[in-house]
């Protein structure tokens, strides 16, 4: 009964945390970078997760004629308009249908930036009549004649030219979009959801395909599609195949490994145990003090678990027929279980750290090492018969004596070595960090080129800049956005970026609404003015009562809001350009062809109840990457003293902590100096990595200076760490065969470092017992 | 007598559609070898919207195959110059502006209806309206209908008159009932 209680309570554990894993979300945003305490950090957040750039989609049709590629270019977009669940689908074909042109006449008065009181005096007045006259007799007055009645001062003309000359078009080609050189016909298609939302982006991009497939149905027309959605999905992707490909060999070898060493099926699922415990305690910890998990959090705390790996291998390798499993537990327990806190206490200092993403990093790992801890002391041998020892036919033999014969000189030399690197490593390391994410973005570079050939074709704004207006409401957005607006066109003027998109580009402010309906004459005077600049001109008597009528309805017509234009096409590019949130509203003005950034930037106008942001969302994140990387360095300095000072309680020796954590310490030099060597520029994955061989480096010293261990003990303890560093070897040396940047950093750091530990343990920790005793 | 006026008449239609075929293939032929034009026009434009006709007076110049100027001259001035693919206004206010032609195409059919007329490209023509030949080739005036529902709100018809390879008379019939009617005069 006792025997099973123990599996039956850690069965009973791990089905709870896999409940709480299975049923909390996980999150693939990149918040988990950003300080809690930066407001700027956030709004860039939230722009990279959701901001009206990452939901284009850049749609380029090549290949076959020029006619056919236009005709597929609209039967295209006609389908995706008809079907798929999309924001927008324009290709350069009759931007305007007629129920919105309708709509914007409608609203003339409100909406024109030429509506001022000069327009309606009897010499305004005069001045369009005769404008418009000129215009009839043109032969493009078939399109325009149509508006005369109600619109003699034209400010339909003035909406038209606002609204269109935002971002610079595309050139054109038998009615629809082109690139200068005529070989793509081009699409813009912009999502509901946001370019980081994958499962939406993955929907969009099939609704894509399937309406490409039926337009293209008969012509040799090819499709090529880009955008931070589709880069994502794709990325996505490329990463799940390769992890899984690389995991699944990984594995197999592993168990090759175990099975080759100790001949004992056994071995392979008991040594699983652990590691499963570390995982769920881990992610079931994180789940409940966060509510959710990050993605990345996710990937590095199972780099940093990899050490849980080496609990049970400590086991199997100590076992000898002479005593328990117990009793071989009990002996190896001061070590393991300081092996175990060095770890925990190494990432304490992480858990309050500013970052959500360093706590849940912390979190993860003291209670996937506690849990995994755990199951080796007693999950283990619950699990075993109380004598069992592997097969064990690979014992080591007399030639261990000989590799674990002090070799002080040898050691001596190594110290020396490792000062002179580290000094090296001091003077040039603040250059060596990447701060780039995209730097290890697994995204084809063929890919990348195709994006920047489309952005620059369809003069789509980059993802880059953008200013971001926070207001209390969305009146004091528009009207900030407004001042803003003004600023803009000055500088385009000066040549400083080549365009800007906003919300008030469409819907004016109420306040600007406002001053243009008291720009209106009431009723009498307009007829007065009206009757006055008609002496002389041709036009039918009583032709322009719409007119008067329309002026003054306009007078007294409420402003309009952004929820009047709900529904139609403009409405949707307002929403996308001005929205609600947490804490108030957001105006977004996209730049395109940026020159003089910081110039931009300084200049900004600002306002008291909102502010205005200039937002480079590279450089930014660059920024939120080197902050983060910062407060990561100090934890883990932090938590570097706490390690010494729980070495120095476990072994009481200054002697003994120095046997022990010294070679790590080495190791971590020759690593770094390695990785430098290779040409590898430092990120946060290297990092990451690096923590794990720190982990797994202390524990090689640990269990080389183990004290009182007699010579059989400590050929067995050499039987276990070459079977830890040897498996650590195959799986992490597979990943640094990856062509992406993330798991090849992750690979190399960990193979290197795993290496570095044990050759560094093995020449130094014995020396530095027995020449200081 | 009535059976064989009919059996006549069905016999005949076939002839006579050839003979229209055939005197619309000679204007054509007619036209295509003009290689340049340079003629006044007059064009009055009777608008619903006005007491009064609008009457401006300019010039055409044309080359073949596919450059078209029309400069008004009279009362505003105001230039447009079809050249290719290209399209070239020019009004006092607005100064030059161009535009591809490809990129809206709606104004194509408009462009078409003369200078394809005076290329002879018949091929041209037929892309956007339907023809309808009627009179000699001495005497002949030509029914242009679009086929594009589009062209079809601006349009109703353009009828062109002429003799041989000039063309003398450019009349625009609008759904509204406005209507032009441009007169050339070679120099």
């Amino acid at each position: 009964m006792r025997r099973w209680s123990i599996p039956l309570l850690w069965l009973l554990a791990a089905l709870g945390c896999g409940w709480i894993v299975w049923t909390t979300p996980v999150a693939a945003d990149l918040t988990l970078f950003a300080s809690r305490a930066d407001p700027v950090a956030e709004l860039l957040l939230e722009q990279l997760r959701s901001g009206p750039t990452t939901r284009l989609i850049l749609l380029g049709l090549a290949d076959d004629t020029e006619t056919e590629r236009a005709t597929v270019s609209q039967r295209l977009a006609e389908r995706l308009r008809a079907s798929a669940p999309l924001a927008r689908v324009v290709n350069g074909a009759d931007a305007l249908p007629e129920a919105e042109l309708q709509a914007l006449f409608a609203h003339r008065y409100r909406l024109s930036p030429t509506v001022a009181p000069e327009r309606f005096t009897e010499e305004g007045l005069r001045a369009g009549l005769q404008q418009r006259l000129v215009e009839l007799q043109s032969p493009l007055a078939v399109f325009q004649k149509r508006w005369l009645a109600g619109d003699p001062t034209g400010e339909l003309l003035s909406v038209l030219k606002q609204s269109g000359s935002g971002l610079r078009e595309p050139a054109k080609r038998l009615g629809v979009w082109f690139s200068p050189d005529g070989d793509r016909a081009l699409l813009l298609v912009e999502t509901r959801q946001s370019g980081y939302d994958l499962a939406a982006q993955r929907a969009a991009v099939t609704a894509i395909h399937a309406a490409f497939t039926a337009a293209r149905a008969g012509t040799g027309v090819r499709l090529e599609m880009s955008g931070p959605g589709v880069l994502a999905t794709l990325a996505a992707d490329t990463i799940r195949a390769q992890a899984e490909l690389l995991s699944t060999l990984a594995l197999a070898v592993v168990v090759l490994i175990l099975l080759l060493v100790y001949r004992s099926a056994r071995t392979v699922w008991l040594g699983a145990l652990p590691v499963l415990s570390a995982l769920l305690a881990g992610a079931a910890a994180v789940d409940l003090l966060f509510g959710k998990m990050y993605l990345i959090t996710l990937a590095f705390s199972m780099t940093l678990l990899g050490e849980t790996l080496d609990y049970p291998t400590y086991l199997f390798s100590h076992r000898r027929a002479a005593e328990t499993v117990a009793g071989t537990l009990r002996q190896l327990w001061p070590t393991l279980r300081l092996c175990a806190a060095t770890t925990m206490f190494g990432c304490l200092a992480m858990l309050d750290a500013g970052f959500p993403g360093l706590s849940q990093l912390g979190v993860f790992t003291v209670a996937g090492v506690a849990a995994a801890l755990a199951a080796t002391r007693w999950l283990l041998p619950a699990l075993l018969p109380p004598n069992w020892t592997p097969p064990q036919p690979m014992a080591v033999g007399p030639w261990a004596d000989r590799v674990l014969q002090p070799r002080p000189r040898l050691a001596l030399a190594l110290g020396g070595c490792g000062a002179l690197v580290l000094l090296i490593l001091i003077v040039e390391v603040p250059t060596l960090w990447e701060n780039d994410l995209a730097a290890l973005s697994p995204v084809p570079r063929e890919l990348m080129q195709l994006d920047q050939e489309l952005r620059t074709a369809l003069g789509a704004p980059e993802v880059g800049h953008l200013i971001a207006v926070t207001a209390p409401d969305a009146e004091t957005a528009l009207r900030h956005g407004e001042t803003i607006a003004a600023y803009l066109d000055d500088r385009r003027a000066a040549g400083w970026l080549t365009g800007y998109d906003g919300a008030m580009r469409y819907l004016p402010s109420a306040r600007s609404q406002q001053q243009r309906q008291i720009a209106l004459p009431e009723a009498a005077t307009l007829t007065a003015n009206l009757n006055a600049a008609l002496e002389g001109l041709p036009f039918k008597p009583g032709l322009f009562a719409p007119f008067v009528d329309a002026v003054a309805a306009a007078r007294s017509a409420p402003p309009l809001r952004p929820e009047d234009l709900r529904g139609t096409l403009l409405g949707t590019r307002v929403d996308a350009l001005l929205f609600p949130g947490e804490r108030g509203w957001t105006a977004l003005l996209p730049l395109s062809g940026v020159r003089e950034a910081s110039a931009l930037a300084a200049g900004l106008p600002q306002n008291e109840a909102s502010r205005a942001y200039y937002l480079d969302l590279r450089a930014e994140t660059n920024r939120l990457v080197a902050d983060f990387r910062a407060a990561a360095l100090a934890r883990i300095g932090w938590g570097a003293a706490l390690i010494v000072a729980v070495v120095w309680l476990g072994l009481r020796s200054w002697r003994q902590v120095a046997a022990a954590l010294i070679p790590v310490l080495l190791a971590l030099v020759f690593t770094v100096a390695a990785l430098l060597a290779l040409g590898e520029r430092l990120s946060l994955f290297h990092l990451v990595s690096l923590l794990l061989v720190l982990g797994v480096g202390v524990d090689y010293g640990l269990f080389f200076s183990r004290p009182g261990a007699d010579p059989d003990a400590r050929r067995r303890t050499l039987h276990a760490l070459l079977v830890c560093c040897g498996s650590a070897l195959t799986v992490f040396g597979m990943l640094s065969l990856s062509a992406l940047p993330a798991l090849r950093a992750i690979g190399l750091t960990v193979s290197l470092g795993v290496a570095a530990s044990f050759i560094a343990a093995v020449i130094a920790a014995r020396p530095l017992l027995t020449k200081m005793s | 007598m009535f059976v064989i006026r009919w059996v006549g008449l069905l016999l005949c239609w076939p002839l006579a559609v050839v003979a229209d075929d055939d005197a619309l293939a000679q204007v054509m032929r007619a036209l295509a070898a003009v290689p340049a034009v340079e003629a006044a026009f007059r064009e009055e434009k009777t608008l619903a919207v006005l007491d009064v006709p609008l009457v401006t007076t300019g010039v055409l110049y044309y080359r073949a195959p596919d450059f078209l100027r029309k400069r008004t001259l009279r009362p505003q001035p105001e230039d447009y110059e079809a050249d290719g693919q290209w399209l070239t206004v020019e009004t006092p206010d607005a100064g030059r502006r161009q535009f591809d032609l490809n990129g809206y195409p709606q104004l194509r059919p408009f462009v078409e209806a003369i200078r394809a007329a005076q290329a002879g490209d018949q091929a041209a023509l037929e892309r956007y309206y339907q023809l309808e030949f009627q009179g000699t080739p001495a005497d002949w005036s030509l029914r242009l209908t679009p086929r594009d529902a589009d062209a079809q709100r601006y349009v109703a018809a353009i009828v062109l008159r002429g003799q041989n390879g000039r063309i003398d008379r450019m009349e625009t019939l609008e759904p509204d009932g406005d209507r032009s009617v441009m007169t050339i005069t070679s120099r």
